[in-house]
């Protein structure tokens, strides 16, 4: 990794009660919109027959995934991921909001906020960190089923916790040349069988695998029709004005009019 | 051409002879015009900077970035002088000057039946075939210049329409912010690929160095314009023969008056 951390969560699904405080503390942290939430606790439903019943809660945020197709897309370097951190940021002054990057998150991280015109996501709460305080949805977690932490460092609780852990799994998206290495580490996530991850750490269920990334259209004409196209105009012309420029050094300027 | 029929001091006094050709107004435009796109090429271009699309070399996106200070400054630059370069060009064309841009506009940007025959002469005459043929007289502005101008108008017009669609970006639903920004990149890059030619042809080209040279002083010679754009020295010279006959009329009514005043005197 070229990033001085690697900042990883650790959730422990176990302990995960679907309270939903690590929401509010999300929500009250970074201002984020009512209609929208950074944070999102997938309910995979109740298994099992009664009396063994069990139910499981799913916590997720933005995976600050160590290769992000999200970065890829934005034209601008609006979001980007950060040099020293390596968490995955938006820059909203720089970032129009055209959400090119909310189609290519396979993990369905990001919204737009329509009232600013930007794309808004999880930032770890980088202004905690900064500080040396944990994002405010881990220091919230009543059950501690969300760690924070850096991998680089032995003694973290994330390096301590995945260390004794009995079964890590990650939402990893690989496919098509696009692996995402996410930066969410499941502990004690069931795997129910029903799909075969690309991943060969673990099977999950298919509501908490990743979607494919979307292109957008505009995105895929841009790249795929209008660049190429550009190209050929722009060395069409570069080449006809080259070729004239080469003859008239050759031939020399003719004088005209004596 | 037909000069050699021309003998040599003719020759020289059409040299010696001007004619204008721009006034201030578009001359102002043109070069505050270059002076907006000398900003805004490498800033744009500069902001670009996604791998996938992969049209900017990295070193220029950083030096750009380490420029301003950041991705925001880099843009906020490139939107500030966009805006300028909008007001100015918007204010001179419909409010400023427009006297001087509406007859321009149209003199400069309707095809006749001879700038249809130009268009096919031209680009065989450029690959080097049919160069016995006489390429048809042509206006102030030949066939190729009003055919540039159409793309420059209509470019134009995408980039200062989905420019400010991306600045403005709390008013336009995504989508529309989807669609603008490759709308904004082809406009400026159709408008780039025949820049290689207008630059070349304007500032390089042997046959048309006075064309350069009259657009800081507004002038060409007699000899120039005979060559290049025979229909509109035509007219110049018909207006010249109007004004000349005109002079001549007025000089005899005066000198009428004149004699019958004295012969009543």
């Amino acid at each position: 990794m070229p990033y001085k951390n690697h900042y990883a969560f650790v959730i422990d699904v176990a302990r995960c009660i679907d309270c939903r405080s690590c929401l509010v503390a999300c929500s009250v942290e970074n201002n984020v919109p009512m209609d929208h939430t950074r944070i999102w606790v997938h309910d995979q439903g109740m298994k099992g027959d009664w009396p063994n019943l069990s139910r499981t809660f799913v916590p997720y945020n933005c995976m600050h995934c160590d290769y992000p197709p999200c970065t890829e897309v934005c034209v601008s370097g609006a979001t980007y991921k950060d040099k020293n951190s390596g968490l995955v940021l938006v820059d909203q002054e720089a970032c129009i909001g055209c959400g090119y990057c909310v189609e290519a998150c396979p993990y369905g991280a990001r919204y737009i906020d329509q009232k600013r015109g930007v794309v808004d996501k999880c930032t770890a709460c980088v202004e905690r960190l900064e500080v040396g305080l944990e994002p405010a949805c881990v220091a919230t977690c009543v059950g501690k089923a969300r760690l924070f932490g850096d991998l680089n460092d032995p003694k973290s609780d994330v390096s301590v916790a995945l260390s004794t852990a009995k079964s890590v799994t990650r939402l990893d998206y690989e496919y098509n040349g696009t692996d995402t290495d996410p930066n969410i580490y499941y502990l004690n996530l069931p795997a129910t069988g029903t799909i075969q991850s690309s991943d060969p750490f673990n099977q999950v269920s298919q509501a908490t695998l990743p979607r494919d990334p979307h292109y957008t259209l505009a995105e895929e004409g841009w790249r795929k029709v209008a660049i190429p196209l550009m190209a050929v105009a722009m060395g069409g012309a570069f080449l006809v004005q080259a070729t004239f420029f080469i003859k008239q050094l050759v031939q020399g300027e003719k004088e005209f009019e004596e | 051409m037909s000069h050699k029929n021309i003998p040599l001091p003719e020759r020289q006094r059409l040299r010696q002879k001007l004619y204008k050709k721009h006034n201030l107004a578009n001359i102002l435009t043109h070069w505050f015009n270059v002076a907006s796109w000398l900003m805004l090429l490498p800033t744009g271009i500069a902001i670009i900077s996604s791998p996938r699309l992969g049209v900017t070399p990295i070193w220029w996106q950083e030096a750009f970035r380490n420029l301003f200070g950041s991705d925001a400054n880099l843009i906020r630059f490139h939107y500030t002088i966009g805006f300028i370069w909008i007001f100015v060009i918007f204010f001179n064309i419909f409010i400023g000057f427009r006297k001087y841009f509406v007859p321009f506009a149209v003199r400069s940007m309707l095809l006749d039946r001879d700038d249809v025959e130009w268009m096919k002469i031209k680009p065989l005459q450029m690959l080097g075939l049919m160069k016995h043929k006489p390429l048809p007289p042509q206006d102030a502005y030949n066939a190729g210049q009003k055919i540039y101008s159409y793309f420059v108008v209509l470019c134009t017009i995408g980039i200062m329409v989905s420019g400010p669609v991306m600045v403005f970006k709390n008013l336009f639903p995504p989508i529309v912010k989807q669609i603008a920004q490759p709308v904004h990149f082809v406009s400026v890059f159709v408008i780039v690929a025949w820049l290689f030619i207008h630059v070349y042809m304007g500032a390089v080209f042997p046959e048309e160095k006075e064309a350069f040279f009259s657009m800081f002083s507004g002038k060409v010679s007699a000899w120039y314009a005979r060559a290049h754009h025979e229909k509109w020295y035509n007219e110049k010279l018909r207006e010249e023969l109007a004004w000349e006959d005109q002079v001549e009329r007025e000089v005899m009514e005066a000198d009428d008056i004149e004699e019958k005043a004295t012969s009543l005197g």
